[in-house]
């Protein structure tokens, strides 16, 4: 395969990276692990004239506790930081758990986290534990910072609200009153598959009941989305099976999957349901193991 | 040195296994040549459409470049594997015939200027109707794709023995089944690559390739060539599978290009393109109706298949034909009727792959055979054992099977997996099923007509005698040939493993062999190492009769000893009475030298006239056949139909095993590929025929996280036409799988899903159309 | 700061220094230079092998910092002041690692294009997990595809190794 020429700079700060991006306008793509525009500039797909990598910000590499705030987790942290770091073994091993299902080895030693929250791929499988948990993003470009929650970065397959000069600096994970959560990714292999349908759940549980629940459904829709009416339906009720099937029956109406090469529409539909079921099942009784 | 083998049947270390774990072992794209160019195809981006102008002219400008060529610089001469169906062409005249279809080949300085080149030439087209499955090639008014195949028909087979429709009449229950096998690939890790370059009248090929011989012998062919002028080398091959067998549009552009250029010229596949050019398993659509006794003896089989054949026939001639012809081999009837159709389409041409033409019919066979089981309330293995062929038997097709130990296969399956205890009385979602399968060990015809050995070897003896080495084109692209062949040989000669090293797949070093593909090698380039072994064995002990003082008063016989009295192991010559009455191998070597000059043994190996008389009775013939059984355990998921195999055992009857690791080796590659085809792959197209998936995201080959434990067994049997007693194993093992973990998820669900591979959705489907139908 | 020199066409070369199987190299090369193609082409180490060049198969696989990753992704550039290990940096002084020493007892390489991918991926296990269980292993290659082998050998093998090293 053919990798066309471009020019490469590696500045040192997220300023001059913004800086770079702003200057060259669309022809520069910003360059993390290099997983996805690799390839996609090798099926031409994407065809810049300028990349501009943050390899060496080392402060975007960062995964920290900061009280008050929450964990950070910088967005230039690869998946396997986040499979292997002990302070999210300890506080959320579901987004652990999550990256742990990413690819393959080799690519989760490169894949970073603002690439694939960036990169907008339905499929993607960090943005429906994070969204579950409420993350919110920091987001810089040359005019300064903006903070927003994640649900609300993505517009569409392949796009966010990010300008050309914005880059995502990290991601936030706020002290939770969520006492668990949990991500099935469903792919059709063990490994390097992408997710047919990814089903993240996170619930307060009190007294046997649901005081809240979130859920985030990926690979069904164009974005991440939220199951509001499931999540609605699960407000303070006694936890059941019954109670998780029917939240499972309402989620899968909640998605507009496609029909494709891996699945159809109407099977993604019923995976929503069966996964929704288990993953607040998982949630409820492991916590955020 | 009581064993009856000193190097047969042990697990000596592996010939290439050092080259391979320190990375220094050479594929064909690790090779450099001064001065060398790079290639590259040029494809076609319609399925169908007639050419109307090539402009290479902007490409021509491009600073590196150095030839572009197209169908108008090259003979226009037609080539396959068999004369009748000789319809493909170096590149494209007048029409493309498929996605990926060659049009022609740019070389350049350097990969970079060769791919941007290709985005500079420009091909009109005008597109014409396409045609895309065997029922659309077939239909009134469909567009024609070759003059010569009225309605796309590429083969017609009619194969009827013993009278089918008197048996059904006669028959206690008669069932009709269909299935669907779908489109696979080899999944070949090392793309194919081919490296050329001229010295004089003589062309050097490089190529990725399961067989010098045949590439020497279809390029010549092509070129208008001697084959003596041209010199295939294959170095290490990384895996065929059957993908690497047919004479590719690499091999051809790199001779033509660096004919042009007079420079050395690399071509490889990118992963796509081994997708579109690459000629895997062939689709199929399957209809058996099998007529049974109330005990489950099978009466007759009636096998309809449609094949999808793609835009050229090349070996899916061979694949058509192998579809039905080995039914008979597993399975003890007289009445067959084998219909088959072959129709090209405007997808990629398919051609051999592992178990050439037989897993998909497999597959079908084994899930109707199950159906016929659970009708008449006998148990799976049951049947198979009620029905399975022994050695002995002749098919009425005419292969003659000299051993064959199904029904053992069968038992010892059933017992080490516990069958009896599990089978019906496992949990919900649980299941546990049985395939059979064999192949062939080697084909009983050479891929063209020809009164030539199969195989030649010849071993040379150093002069001092402390080294030995086989010559032979046996080609080992990863199953172990180069290690089985120089166990066989030291084994012959009676030499040492470790002093024999190999010279393979090199015309002009080594010696005819057809190469690597119908499971052969073992047992036909078996036979000639062995005989190149004896043949050396036979000069030392005559020389050695000559030089052995056997004392006058030591209680045995003095005077001359004949060399019958001799005997050579390991090196050494004793006298068989006397073994302490010995010589070194090397001190009779080199006395033979001085006194005969160069020590070399020859072996050749024929497998002499085989099959019956019927059309297309050369197809399936073969001197000796395997037998296999598998039985898989599985678990379903009843909410989503996902399918996890938990645990398989193979049993294998392949003869006398050479080398059991190696043998056990093929067996877990095998079953590896085949729930691979079984449970995930297939290959894709849009509706205007363009790959969808030519990648390993999308196709998914099992990863390590997919494969169950395999246990991995064999019968202690023996061939008497193999070396040594040997038989075949490497494509054998692929056959029983899709059956096996097909009817383990029926067990597992009852519901059965009559089409591969089994996706998680179609599971889900069919539990849940199961479901609609009770409750109805 | 990465510098390059612009030549007659426009076309920037950049300086890169990377230490290759304890080997300091520095070479000029394109953007788009692949680290894969740097090893083959450039140094001349083959064993690093091209199939899918999309990060599926593994078979480019190297260890970057110690990590291993596919050499098909990533850019020469990004290797500055990197350290990388191919198959042919495993052995030391001629001694073979235990990891190679042990595919070759269990057999486990059958045609051998995807051995030293899988080797690198086996490599950094055993550095970061050396008491692997059998499923981790199978997660560390599970992005090294192998057609011929169903993996049973190489698993066996990497699991003796653990236990012997």
């Amino acid at each position: 395969m053919y990798l066309p020429n471009f020019e490469y700079f590696q500045p040192d700060s997220i300023e001059e990276t913004c800086q770079l991006l702003s200057q060259f306008g669309s022809k520069a793509k910003l360059f993390a692990g290099g997983t996805d525009v690799i390839i996609k500039m090798k099926k031409e797909l994407l065809s810049p004239e300028i990349l501009v990598s943050i390899e060496k910000i080392d402060q975007l590499k960062k995964i920290e506790y900061v009280p008050g705030k929450g964990v950070v987790i910088g967005s230039g942290v690869t998946h396997n930081d986040l499979v292997y770091s002990e302070l999210l073994h300890e506080k959320y091993l579901s987004i652990s758990e999550a990256a742990r299902q990413m690819a393959n080895n080799q690519v989760r030693n490169l894949g970073t986290v603002g690439g694939n929250i960036g990169s907008a791929v339905p499929s993607a499988d960090l943005p429906p534990i994070l969204i579950a948990l409420g993350a919110t993003v920091k987001i810089t470009g040359v005019k300064g910072d903006r903070t927003m929650d994640l649900e609300d970065v993505f517009i569409g397959p392949g796009k966010t609200v990010l300008a050309q000069d914005e880059i995502i600096t990290e991601v936030v994970i706020p002290d939770q009153k969520m006492t668990g959560s949990n991500y099935i990714k469903f792919g059709l292999r063990a490994s390097g598959a992408l997710a047919v349908v990814g089903v993240a759940a996170a619930v307060q549980v009190e007294n046997n009941a649901i005081k809240e629940a979130r859920i985030v459904l990926g690979a069904v829709s164009p974005t991440p989305v939220r199951a509001k009416k499931a999540e609605e339906f699960l407000k303070d009720k006694k936890i059941s099976d019954e109670l998780l099937a029917g939240a499972g029956v309402i989620a899968s109406g909640e998605c507009v999957p496609i029909t494709d090469i891996r699945a159809s529409a109407e099977y993604r539909k019923d995976m929503v349901r069966v996964f929704t079921r288990r993953a607040l099942r998982k949630a409820i009784d492991e916590g955020h193991a | 040195m009581s064993e009856k083998h000193s190097y047969v049947g042990k697990n000596l270390q592996r010939t290439d296994v050092l080259d391979k774990v320190t990375g220094r072992g050479k594929f064909t794209a690790d090779l450099k040549f001064s001065n060398m160019l790079y290639g590259k195809l040029i494809y076609s981006t319609h399925a169908h459409a007639r050419i109307l102008n090539i402009d290479t002219s902007e490409a021509e400008k491009l600073p590196g470049i150095k030839a572009i060529i197209t169908a108008k610089d090259v003979p226009s001469i037609r080539y396959g594997l068999s004369p009748a169906r000789y319809d493909e062409n170096i590149f494209c005249i007048d029409t493309v015939k498929f996605y990926g279809d060659k049009i022609g080949a740019v070389c350049a300085i350097d990969e970079d200027t060769v791919y941007e080149a290709l985005k500079l030439i420009k091909v009109e087209y005008e597109a014409l109707p396409a045609v895309f499955t065997p029922a659309e090639a077939a239909a009134e008014g469909a567009p024609q794709i070759f003059e010569e195949y009225p309605r796309n028909l590429n083969t017609e087979i009619h194969q009827h023995f013993g009278d089918c429709d008197k048996a059904q009449e006669e028959a206690y229950y008669v069932r009709t089944d269909r299935f669907q096998g779908q489109r696979t690939i080899h999944g070949v890790i090392e793309p194919h690559c081919t490296i050329a370059y001229w010295e004089g009248k003589r062309v050097i090929v490089h190529a990725a390739h399961q067989s010098v011989h045949y590439l020497q012998h279809h390029l010549a062919r092509i070129l208008g060539m001697k084959e003596g002028d041209i010199r295939v080398i294959t170095p290490y091959v990384g895996g065929g599978f059957g993908g690497k067998l047919d004479v590719s549009g690499l091999d051809i552009s790199a001779i033509i290009l660096s004919k042009i250029t007079g420079q050395p010229v690399k071509m490889a596949y990118d992963l796509e393109e081994v997708w579109l050019n690459g000629r895997g398993r062939h689709g199929m659509d399957m209809e058996y109706t099998t007529g049974v006794t109330k005990e489950g003896k099978i009466l007759f089989v009636k096998n309809e298949i449609v094949i999808d054949g793609g835009a050229y026939t090349g070996l899916g001639i061979a694949s058509a034909y192998y579809a039905g012809a080995l039914l008979t081999v597993l399975y003890n009837f007289d009445n067959y009727k084998f219909d088959a159709y072959r129709y090209v389409t405007n997808l990629p041409p398919c051609g051999a792959q592992r178990g050439h033409g037989q897993p998909h019919p497999r597959y079908a066979f084994e899930s109707h055979l199950d159906h016929i089981a659970e009708d008449l309330g006998i148990d799976p293995i049951e049947i198979r054992i009620i029905n399975a062929r022994k050695s002995g038997d002749v098919t009425p097709n005419g292969y003659e099977l000299k051993s064959y130990f199904l029904k053992e296969a069968n038992e010892l399956a059933r017992d080490a997996s516990g069958w009896k205890d599990k089978k019906g009385k496992m949990a919900k979602g649980r299941g546990i099923g049985v395939g059979n399968g064999g192949f062939v060990s080697g084909a009983g015809f050479c891929q063209y007509r020809t009164d030539l050995p199969h195989s030649i070897a010849m071993i040379k003896v150093y002069d001092d005698g402390s080294h030995a080495i086989v010559y032979t084109n046996a080609v080992d692209i990863g199953q172990g040939s180069d290690t089985v062949l120089r166990q066989m040989a030291a084994e012959g000669m009676g030499y040492p493993y470790d002093d024999i090293s190999i010279v393979s797949h090199d015309t002009d070093l080594a010696t005819l062999d057809f190469g690597a593909y119908a499971s052969r090698q073992t047992l036909m380039a078996g036979w000639a190492v062995k005989r190149a072994g004896e043949d050396v064995k036979r000069k030392i002990l005559e020389m050695a009769a000559e030089m052995i003082k056997v004392k006058e008063d030591g209680g045995y016989r003095s005077g001359k000893l004949m060399p019958e009295e001799l005997d050579c192991r390991e090196g050494i010559v004793f006298m068989k009475q006397e073994p302490a009455v010995k010589i070194t191998f090397a001190e009779v070597a080199r006395a033979y030298f001085v006194k005969n000059g160069l020590l070399i043994g020859r072996g050749y190996y024929h497998p002499g006239k085989l099959g019956g008389q019927h059309k297309g009775a050369a197809v399936g013939t073969s001197p000796a056949y395997s037998s296999a059984t598998q039985v898989s355990e599985v678990t379903v998921d009843e909410e989503t139909g996902m399918v996890k195999v938990l645990n398989t055992w193979d049993v294998h009857d392949s003869g006398v095993a050479i080398n059991p690791n190696l043998l056990h080796g093929q067996v877990h590659g095998a079953f590896a590929m085949g729930i691979g085809e079984t449970l995930w792959e297939k290959v894709m197209f849009d509706e205007k025929g363009k790959l969808l998936n030519g990648n390993y995201a999308e196709y998914r080959l099992p990863t390590a996280l997919d494969m169950p434990p395999v246990h991995s067994m064999i019968l202690d049997t023996f061939e008497p036409n193999g070396p040594y007693g040997a038989k075949e194993v490497g494509e054998g093992a692929t056959t029983p799988t899709l059956g096996c973990v097909a009817n383990a998820v029926y067990d597992a669900t009852g519901a059965r899903v009559s089409s591969l591979p089994l996706t998680p959705e179609k599971v889900w489907r069919a539990m849940k159309e199961k479901r609609e139908r009770e409750e109805k | 700061m990465l510098k390059f020199v612009t030549d007659k066409d426009g076309v920037k070369r950049y300086l890169v220094s990377l230490k290759v199987n304890g080997n300091e190299y520095t070479r000029m090369v394109k953007a788009n230079s692949l680290l894969v193609n740097f090893l083959r082409e450039e140094l001349d180490l083959t064993g690093t092998k091209k199939a899918c060049e999309q990060a599926d198969c593994g078979a480019c696989t190297v260890l970057l910092d110690g990590k291993p990753v596919n050499s098909c992704m990533i850019l020469t550039i990004n290797a500055d002041g990197r350290e990388v290990i191919t198959v042919e940096g495993l052995a030391t002084n001629g001694k073979l690692d235990i990891l190679q020493e042990k595919f070759i007892e269990h057999s486990a390489p059958q045609c051998g294009y995807c051995t030293p991918g899988i080797l690198m991926s086996a490599k950094a296990l055993l550095n970061r997990n050396p008491h692997p269980t059998e499923y981790e292993v199978r997660e560390a290659i599970a992005g090294n595809l192998c057609r011929c082998t169903g993996y049973v050998n190489y698993v066996k093998a990497i699991l003796d190794a653990a236990e012997n090293q």
